[in-house]
């Protein structure tokens, strides 16, 4: 049917079923910028429309209903091609991250500058409760109002975006709007979900009801036989390929445990069949007509019963070894269980135990733990408890594949493009030449996105039936079959003396990694490699294991494991200076490091390999505590006028790495056009946090050559080379790095042609802005037009093409402390967030304005695992608020009062222009900051996430 | 797309009950953030619906001739804590559904839609039952009011009657007149989250603002449906205006509750929170009516 509607001040006639969602028709009549990311939960906003005159979710409007109204949307905002004043302030303010909501920002802040030319907080606040924005945090959306309104007024900005660093620079280290800012906050096709034409067919997963169970048949003859599906993939159909969903550099330290499917299933929502269909309605009945008889057995959720005597096994198949292999795997084999249980391959060792649940393992020390026991005054032996996290991006795990030419082509919203090209070319068996891997905007990852969840089964698909595919998670199979933060049981002990002194730490962790290895080595070997090199202790041990179990699967999550050994360490080092007797600070003081202390804890903590030892690096820590001290007035106890609230304070030391040294590796491209402009093409892959921007500023303060003239390419497999990935926090150490040298590279060929077409030697030679080569001899001039002209016509030297590839063994560490204030009511339990400061030394911050919004959104995140967020189980595993309104991510309501991000200004000698990385970090100091503040407040040690006002009333005695 | 069987559009009240007759397993659907939010986990699936959405008439705030506050079911959460009516005689109304989710919803969802749903932790709920509200049905032998403590029946359960639709909310002028009241959403995080607990106290003052003359409380969340608390109730009413009373009078409420245990929280939480937030509802209650303490 046909409906009359006026949007954006056009006459639209939309056309649709009378009750199907507006959201879905606005959307495929070509409003993209109304997007859905909570299926029609009402909860995201991503699908808020101004209804005549009003804010609502398009999702809960019908087709029908649209009759006659008036209608806007973000496309409105644009004049041609050009921004409105809002959606300039944003990108300006640094908040168009992974921007899947940002175009709708922009609308409902337009809508409220319009109706109040001049918000305030509080107003700006309300209007945007119910937009969620996980990526750069709601602070600088104070910031955006405040510049869009003076953009309004006076025709430019006024205020400060974000502090310069090193004024010697042209470019780098000072705000520049993100360069894909604007396609992104006026709703440009550039998700994966705008790739995907009408005539894809729907591959929809049939998931297990049970923890654990054997298939004992699936039948899947009357669901083949309807009109419309294309192909029904199982276990007994799928390739006997066995791989892991880990985006990890090869050899990957996660175990080979799973194929596409598996003849046992071992959580809930596991895969059972996967349906190609013409369209959704035919999938699901489909998948109501395959016959599946389970066989259940027991089912284990927690690392205790993992490791509990007589324990039902996750995996207990036959296990092999790539390299590495124990003289008794025979005999280990001869155990093996029922052959529905699949194999576990291993690239190299990872000290598991599958007969014990062990999925990995590691231990190790320095000094003499025992000896450091004795001479301590103290000692505090406790556990901390975390719990199970998703990262609730806004864009889903979603994936558009289809057969072109012979080759597979793979839309994908990825961290790792290459990773993924290199699971798609196992599981489907073709080469990597076959792949074409297509990044495009990631609307959120955080991790989970850089393992390959729904790529590889929707590659497969396609190749298979050879029709175009496309799959998107639903938001509960984003809990449910996806990724989470590994909950991890952190024990620490640790000693001290009268005086402060650490004599000794011993961190035993055991980690829950869920039915599947991904990342089960490495997660929790960071929640001690990322922490105990803050400590200036001689005596130090860790003992990890990580269990499987049948809970929802684990995986990365930014920050890694860092995040839960920081909330044991920092912790317990606050309860052993409260035992001592002294402040929590001077304790931090003297036991922390400094630059140039040799850190040999590192020996054992390679990423299953021997680690490197290094002394510290370029270190911001002291500034960073010393600052915020004196922000925060460490030492003055608040009082509030209402005696039921007390105040206390609460900091946290944090670091992490900047990439994997010896491990990662990264390459660009860079062309000088036929114009003089340049075309970089990285392999690195933006995700949203600016990291094209930085190659682009990196290529335009190396060639002196203005942004506009600069285009990155990048994530592309067929254009671009070879990189690990973002993850790590290795996006501008790694990736910016080799664009530097493919720049410098290119640099060289600009002076050594110029020379030759100048005549002159090159040593004379160098490049000015902008963008020609001059001679500081002579002061003869070159444009680079009229260079790459010269050499691209006839008889000239050919393009200057330039290669750059960056590994390293330097490890350039971020440090830095977090703050939080606190106000506990006693009466009620409750916490309010009064101050939060994050500190960071992150090098040369390379677009500043970017950092602050990646702290922002970090510490958000992070507020959330500390204080709300917490998938809950039920008695058979089944997770039972698999979605955003009872999940309970933080949105704007939730932000400290007071909150500030300010970036150390240390310079660092690896990172490109001495930039270090900044957000994984800046995950990891909320917990212990807030942990060490309740107790400030009201004397109480809340040891588990989340720090309920119900776990603090029971502390409390009050219930 | 929803999974629904048929929709039909009411064109009138009248229509509206023509159409529950014809279809008495339909479901009815006002702004739609409930049943759809609730179709689209599969709840409804395949059902019927029954449209109300167009009929302006249940939409507004009145006094009636009989000096009620007349609230359309069809109105929507911001319209009420904007309307002055509500902000001259029951402002605590607009602030309690002021805390439904955030503007978008509370641009759709309706009075009308948050009463039959029947759930307990609506934000409404509470402080209609502490006002003593009056539900208005309309059906095929005309109007029927109810006093809502009778409409609520069990947990997601209220009574609507063959061919009815709920075309009104009313608060007597009995209920309004010279009180004051407070409303306190305890929930885990202010993002969009769901009441823990929900509760409500309106109070009416003696003249010298010395004497409790009546003080009603409700909860949400505190039981299967929302509850008035009468042995609280009754213990202060006519007692002097001291913290002694009001602090008896709040653990007075654990007499009247029956909170459950829930994953969300435990019984004990759901219990302390109830005295805590009737003690700060009634103290604020008193300041709002002119007492002092």
């Amino acid at each position: 049917m046909e409906f009359r509607c006026r949007i954006n001040g056009e006459d639209i006639r939309l056309l649709g079923e009378p009750t199907e969602r507006l959201r879905d028709v606005l959307y495929r009549t070509g409003y993209l910028s109304v997007r859905d990311s909570d299926d029609a939960e009402g909860f995201a906003g991503s699908d808020t429309i101004i209804f005549n005159g009003e804010l609502k979710y398009s999702n809960f409007i019908l087709l029908y209903q649209a009759e006659g109204a008036q209608i806007r949307t973000a496309e409105g905002l644009l004049s041609g091609r050009e921004l409105n004043y809002v959606q300039k302030a944003m990108i300006s303010a640094g908040i168009v991250a992974s921007a899947y909501n940002a175009a709708t920002a922009a609308l409902i802040l337009t809508w409220l500058l319009e109706k109040n030319p001049y918000p305030s907080r509080e107003e700006i606040k309300e209007v945007l409760t119910s937009i969620f924005i996980r990526d750069a945090g709601y602070e600088h959306y104070y910031l955006a109002v405040k510049l869009a309104i003076e953009l309004r007024d006076t025709g430019s900005y006024q205020s400060e975006i974000a502090p310069s660093f090193r004024p010697k620079l042209e470019i780098v280290g000072k705000p520049v709007d993100k360069i894909d800012g604007a396609a992104l906050v006026s709703g440009e096709p550039v998700f994966v979900e705008d790739k995907v034409p009408a005539n894809a067919w729907c591959l929809h997963v049939l998931r297990s009801p049970f923890a654990s169970a054997y298939i004992k048949s699936i039948d899947i003859s009357e669901a083949e036989k309807l009109d419309g599906v294309a192909a029904i993939i199982t276990a007994e159909n799928c390739p006997d390929v066995y791989y892991m969903q880990a985006g990890q550099g090869n050899p990957e330290p996660s175990p080979h445990d799973r194929r596409l499917f598996n003849r046992k299933v071992r959580h809930v929502g596991d895969r059972v069949a996967g349906i190609v269909a013409r369209n959704k309605e035919i999938a699901y009945k489909a998948a109501s007509l395959i016959k599946v008889e389970y066989e259940p057995t027991d089912a284990i959720f927690t690392v205790e019963e993992a490791m509990a005597e007589g324990a039902p096994l996750v995996h207990n198949g036959p296990v092999q070894y790539n390299a590495g292999a124990p003289a008794d795997l025979d005999e280990f084999n001869a155990r093996a269980g029922d052959e529905r249980e699949g194999k576990v391959i291993y690239q190299f060792p990872l000290h598991a135990n599958i007969q014990k649940n062990i999925a990995a393992s590691n231990k190790g020390h320095i000094g003499d733990v025992d000896k450091g026991f004795e001479e301590a005054d103290a000692i505090v032996d406790c556990t901390y408890q975390t719990t199970q996290i998703q990262h609730t991006p806004l864009e889903p795990h979603v994936c558009y594949a289809h057969v072109e030419g012979g080759r597979l082509v793979v839309n994908a919203s990825t961290q790792v493009p290459y990773h993924l090209r290199r699971i798609v070319s196992w599981v489907c068996g073709i080469p990597e030449n076959k792949i074409h891997v297509i990044k495009e905007r990631v609307g959120g990852g955080y991790g989970s996105k850089q393992d390959i969840l729904v790529e590889e089964l929707t590659a497969y698909a396609a190749w298979k039936t050879g029709k175009p595919v496309y799959y998107r998670n639903t938001r509960e199979e984003e809990f449910i079959a996806n990724s989470t933060r590994h909950p991890m049981r952190c024990r620490v002990k640790m000693g001290g003396k009268k005086d402060g002194t650490i004599t000794a730490i011993f961190m035993e962790v055991c980690a829950n990694t869920g039915p599947y290895g991904n990342h089960c080595l490495t997660v929790p070997m960071n929640s001690c490699s990322k922490t105990l090199p803050l400590f200036k202790v001689d005596n130090m041990k860790y003992d990890l294991k990580v269990f499987y179990t049948n809970t929802p699967p684990a995986g990365a999550y930014q920050g890694y494991g860092t995040p839960k050994g920081t909330y044991g360490l920092m912790m317990a080092m606050a309860e052993l200076a409260e035992k001592l007797g002294i402040d929590y600070k001077d304790m931090v003081s003297k036991n922390h490091v400094e630059e140039g202390y040799m850190l040999e804890i590192l020996k054992g903590l390679g990423e299953g390999r021997e680690g490197n030892v290094v002394p510290v690096g370029s270190c911001g820590l002291e500034e960073a505590i010393a600052k915020g001290c004196e922000m925060i007035d460490w030492g003055k106890k608040e009082v509030s006028d209402d005696p039921d609230w007390k105040i206390g304070k609460g900091f946290a030391m944090i670091m992490q790495g900047s990439g994997l040294p010896g491990l990662d590796h990264a390459e660009a491209i860079a062309k000088l056009e036929t114009d003089g402009t340049v075309i970089l093409n990285s392999g690195g892959a933006d995700l949203g946090t600016g990291l094209d921007t930085i190659s682009a500023k990196i290529v335009s303060e190396v060639l002196k050559l203005p942004m506009d003239r600069i285009t990155v390419v990048s994530g592309d497999t067929d254009s671009c080379a070879f990189d690990t990935g973002s993850y790590a926090s290795s996006g501008t150490f790694f990736s910016g790095n080799a664009t530097l040298v493919a720049t410098n590279n290119l640099k060289e060929k600009i002076l050594a042609e110029a020379a030759l077409q100048l005549e002159e030697n090159v040593e004379d030679l160098d490049v000015r802005a902008p963008g020609e080569v001059y001679s500081k001899k002579t002061g003869a001039c070159i444009s680079y037009y009229k260079l790459t002209h010269t050499a691209t016509s006839g008889g000239g030297r050919g393009q200057m093409i330039a290669h750059g590839s960056f590994v390293t063994a330097a490890s350039s560490v971020p440090y830095g402390a977090h703050f939080a204030q606190v106000a506990v009511n006693i009466k009620t339990g409750e916490i309010k967030l009064q101050k939060f400061y994050a500190l960071q030394d992150a090098g040369t911050p390379i677009n500043p304005e970017c950092a602050l919004t990646q702290i922002y959104g970090a510490v958000m995140k992070s507020i959330g695992h500390s204080l709300y967020e917490n998938m809950v189980l039920d008695k058979d595993g089944k997770c039972i608020n698999a979605n955003l309104t009872d999940y309970g991510a933080p949105m704007i309501g939730d932000a400290p009062d007071d909150f500030k991000s300010v970036l150390i200004d240390v310079d660092d000698k690896f990172g490109p222009f001495g930039a270090k990385s900044i957000s994984e970090i800046a995950c990891n100091g909320a917990a212990p900051a807030i942990g060490i503040a309740i107790h400030d407040a009201c004397g109480v040690w809340i040891r588990s996430w989340p720090m309920t006002p119900e776990k603090i009333l029971k502390e409390l005695g009050k219930i | 797309m929803y999974d629904m069987k048929a929709y039909y559009e009411s064109e009138s009240v009248q229509h509206a009950v023509q159409l529950r007759l014809e279809h008495p397993e339909a479901h009815i659907i006002a702004g739609g953030s409930d049943v759809l939010v609730q179709m689209r986990e599969g709840k409804r699936a395949g059902v019927e619906l029954i449209s109300i959405f167009m009929l302006d008439e249940l939409r507004g705030v009145s006094i009636d001739e009989d000096e009620n506050i007349r609230i359309g079911s069809l109105t929507s959460f911001s319209h009420i804590t904007k309307d002055p009516i509500i902000q001259k005689y029951i402002n605590v109304l607009g602030e309690a559904v002021d805390q439904v989710g955030g503007p978008q919803i509370r641009n759709i969802g309706t009075i009308g839609g948050n009463t039959c749903n029947g759930v307990t932790s609506a934000d409404s709920a509470s402080t209609l039952h502490a006002w003593e509200a009056i539900v208005e049905l309309t059906g095929p032998n005309g109007v029927r009011r109810i006093p809502i403590k009778d409409f609520y029946i069990k947990a997601k359960v209220v009574d609507i009657r063959e061919g009815e639709i709920q075309t009104a909310i009313l608060i007597p002028k009995a209920s309004y007149e010279n009180t004051f009241g407070f409303y306190i959403k305890y929930a885990m995080r202010n993002a969009l989250d769901i009441a823990t607990n929900g509760c409500s106290v309106n109070v009416r003052l003696s003249e010298d603002k010395k004497t409790f003359e009546r003080v009603r409380v409700a909860y949400g969340v505190a039981g299967p449906i929302p509850m008035r608390a009468p042995s609280a109730e009754e213990f202060i009413n006519g007692k002097l205006v001291t913290m002694e009373n009001i602090e008896a009078f709040a653990n007075k409420v654990l007499e009247d509750i029956n909170p459950r245990d829930s994953w969300r929280a435990s019984k004990a939480l759901r219990q302390h929170v109830a005295v805590e937030s009737a003690k700060r509802c009634i103290i604020e209650s008193v300041k709002r009516a002119g007492g002092t303490l």
